[in-house]
């Protein structure tokens, strides 16, 4: 028996795992199931379609490994924070493609099961496990980007429902979503952070257009999405107009600290590649073994074990009952300005290979540069590196701004 | 429940803090009687020798706290040395453990330990040993990754005062010149890769607690100095600035919890000293950049905790470490081969 069917076929089995056994199953399944052509460290890797990423990502969850904290009764597998973190560990550990619904799994699930009604829970969050719906997220405006509060969009009364009017932008995978999770305005412009509300928009109604941006890595991923006078269902709202921005704030601040949580041992599985392709390299073999290249990656693999620290730390304060709070913008801040700093020794090493370029060099150098040009926009997304600076100041240090 | 179960270390940061405090203006040897009689001297060592047996995360916040503190009182080794000398030498480490005894370590340097009858000679030059010019016994290591301990009183040692950044527990140089001992005097093989790493831990907790002082001091600064008719911490450089200190504080701080988890080894202790190395440095030099021309006074304490950090780096040769780690961590690496890494 294979170790998908050992895992797949018997979810009852599973249930009793815990620690390591739980680890060891999930170690196994993802090693007996993952496409050799899905791995960017690998020789035969070929990005997947978005129907192969759907397929993946439903095999994923049926195998235990999404959904992992969620209840049961709404799709999930009702297990710990700390079996999400092993579940995370082991995904990390291997070069697989990002998931195409994070925004669903990630951002609109865990709001919708903070503050969304019985019927959304159980209509939404089975869809978005099951790979059934993907979400995109409509939060940033051509006005409003770090400051939500200036957000524009404006949701009016319509009978029993809605009416949505505006526009969103950066609305990474729009074209390919079938929800978008879209904060509009329900009463004034100087109202700022009060009156607004949450909508879970289907992106085939009347008046949505999606229009995509290509971006520096030539993809066409985020996109703008304009809504013209697009009529919402009441049932589609989520939560009450003035309750549901600051519902998902507290859910948005647990989700800076835990989502992708994987990222360290996904960062490790990157450091090990670029070091095993340097290794079959003449030149680069050369270079790693030296001092100046022995250091600076040493510092980079130091850096990796700080952010293992921040997330482990996270999912115990968590696991323990304790709020995270604003700490999730210190693991934020860490993570993607010291992805950027190995993006770029990567690149750099990578640069200075011998020639003929061998396999390995080919694909660790498709891999480095994409993730090089991705990493930019690290900094940028979930909130800017200033915006999380800002946040550790006036929330954590709770600096004066007195005049 | 034993001891190590019924308590959990953040109780002995308030302990280690008054501790402290207690020993303002007092000698070396008064201090040590005072930091004896709260425990803290043995915190890890057995209770055979008068100590409490708890695991080294509890000397983590009484470090931290000696540090914030800035105890003049080479309490990092004096620790470490209790702990090591409790099975082979165990009248002595009761004697170091109730203060009655001094010791220190001299971290950079090695001993000639040759045998001459039933008697060690030693020779060699030894540098970055805290307060060795006040203790009486100096650890180091022999060059066979042993070692040794020498009475600081023994024939042909010579301790001098070394150049230093430290003012707080200042540095000294040994040398010893034919210094005779008994055999017993060596500890066994692989004793000083075991205490360096251990060390490393308690060296980025004293890393901590001077970074934390630090921040503490920049961000009171910020608070209360006005400038242009406003507090400083009005300017979003001062704050971006204050948090990136933040950031650097608390990775220290997860780095060193993480290195004591299940799951901590070497690699997780050598990445929380040099994290700590990395980040209390830039620490210690922000909170004084943030106070402007008062960060450059001597009586802005400031400088005392940065000489302290920058001490401390060195006597875990950071540079030298971080040279290894990224050595060994290339070597365990194979070369790509198809299958994937």
């Amino acid at each position: 028996m294979s170790a998908l069917e050992a895992v797949s076929t018997h979810p009852e089995a599973r249930e009793n795992l815990t620690g390591e056994a739980y680890r060891d199953v999930m170690y196994r399944w993802l090693r007996a199931n993952l496409p050799a052509s899905f791995r960017s460290d690998s020789v035969a890797f070929a990005p997947p379609t978005l129907a192969q990423s759907v397929a993946w990502e439903a095999a994923m969850y049926r195998a235990g490994l999404t959904g992992i904290t969620w209840p049961q009764v709404y799709g999930g597998h009702g297990r710990s924070l700390r079996e999400h973190l092993i579940a995370n560990q082991e995904i990390g550990r291997l070069a697989m493609p990002e998931s195409v619904n994070s925004i669903g799994k990630e951002l609109a699930g865990p709001i919708i099961l903070a503050v969304g009604t019985e019927e959304q829970k159980r209509r939404f969050l089975p869809a978005i496990l099951e790979m059934r719906n993907i979400w995109c997220q409509g939060f940033s405006e051509p006005e409003a980007g770090s400051d939500l509060a200036g957000l524009r969009t404006r949701a009016t009364r319509n009978g029993d429902g809605w009416r949505i009017n505006g526009q969103k932008i950066w609305t990474s995978g729009a074209y390919r979503a079938q929800r978008c999770l879209v904060l509009a305005r329900t009463g004034p412009l100087e109202d700022r952070h009060r009156g607004l509300a949450m909508f879970a928009v289907p992106l085939d109604a009347k008046g949505v257009r999606v229009r995509t941006i290509k971006s520096i890595d030539g993809r066409e991923s985020f996109c703008e999405v304009f809504f013209d006078e697009v009529e919402v269902a009441q049932a589609d709202a989520i939560g009450a107009p003035d309750e549901g921005w600051a519902a998902a704030i507290r859910v948005l601040e647990i989700e800076r600290a835990t989502n992708r949580m994987y990222r360290a041992w996904r960062f490790e599985n990157e450091l090990r590649h670029l070091i095993s392709a340097c290794k079959a390299d003449a030149v680069l073999s050369a270079m790693v073994a030296d001092r100046h290249y022995a250091v600076r990656l040493g510092e980079v693999a130091v850096e990796i074990e700080v952010l293992k620290a921040h997330v482990e730390t996270a999912v115990e304060a968590l696991a323990s009952g304790d709020k995270i709070g604003a700490r999730g913008s210190l693991a934020k801040l860490y993570w993607s300005e010291s992805h950027q700093r190995f993006a770029a020794l990567a690149l750099e090493l990578l640069s200075q290979a011998s020639l003929p370029q061998n396999p390995a060099i080919k694909v660790a150098r498709q891999r480095f540069e994409a993730i090089y040009l991705q990493a930019r926009a690290e900094t940028i997304y979930a909130g800017t590196t200033e915006i999380q600076l800002g946040i550790i100041a006036d929330r954590i240090l709770q600096l004066s701004r007195g005049k | 429940m034993s001891m190590a179960e019924a308590l959990q270390p953040d109780e002995f940061a308030a302990t280690a803090a008054r501790a402290v405090t207690a020993c303002a203006g007092l000698d070396i040897r008064e201090q040590a009687q005072n930091l004896a009689g709260d425990g803290l001297l043995g915190v890890i060592a057995d209770e055979g020798v008068g100590g409490l047996a708890l695991p080294l995360g509890f000397a983590v916040p009484v470090i931290a706290a000696a540090h914030s503190g800035l105890l003049a009182f080479p309490l990092l080794e004096t620790v470490l040395v209790g702990r090591l000398l409790q099975s082979s030498l165990t009248r002595l480490a009761a004697a170091i453990v109730s203060g009655e005894t001094l010791a220190t370590i001299a971290w950079q340097g090695e001993v000639l330990a040759e045998r001459e009858g039933g008697q060690l000679l030693l020779s060699g030059s030894l540098g970055r040993a805290p307060c060795a010019g006040q203790v009486d016994h100096i650890l180091a290591r022999t060059n066979d990754g042993a070692a040794v301990l020498i009475p600081a009183n023994a024939g042909g040692v010579v301790v001098e005062e070394a150049a230093g950044l430290d003012l707080t527990v200042p540095e000294h140089v040994v040398r010893l010149e034919k210094v005779e001992l008994p055999v017993g005097s060596i500890l066994p093989a692989g004793t000083w890769d075991l205490l360096n790493s251990d060390a490393n831990v308690l060296r980025a907790a004293a890393i901590l607690g001077s970074a934390e002082a630090c921040l503490s001091l920049a961000q009171e600064h910020a608070s209360t100095r006005r400038q242009f008719g406003h507090a400083l911490s009005y300017n979003q450089a001062i704050r971006h600035a204050l948090a990136r200190q933040k950031l650097g504080l608390e990775s220290i701080r997860h780095a060193i919890t993480r290195s004591l988890s299940k799951d901590g080894g070497p690699v997780q202790r050598d990445a929380a000293f040099l994290a700590a190395a990395t980040y209390g440095s830039s620490i210690g030099e922000g909170a004084l950049q943030i106070h402007g021309g008062m960060g450059f006074t001597w009586d802005v304490p400031v400088h005392r905790h940065l000489r302290r950090i920058r001490t401390l780096q060195a006597q875990g040769d950071a540079s030298g470490l971080i040279n290894s780690f990224g050595h060994r961590y290339v070597s365990e690496v194979a070369p790509f081969a198809e299958a994937g890494a």
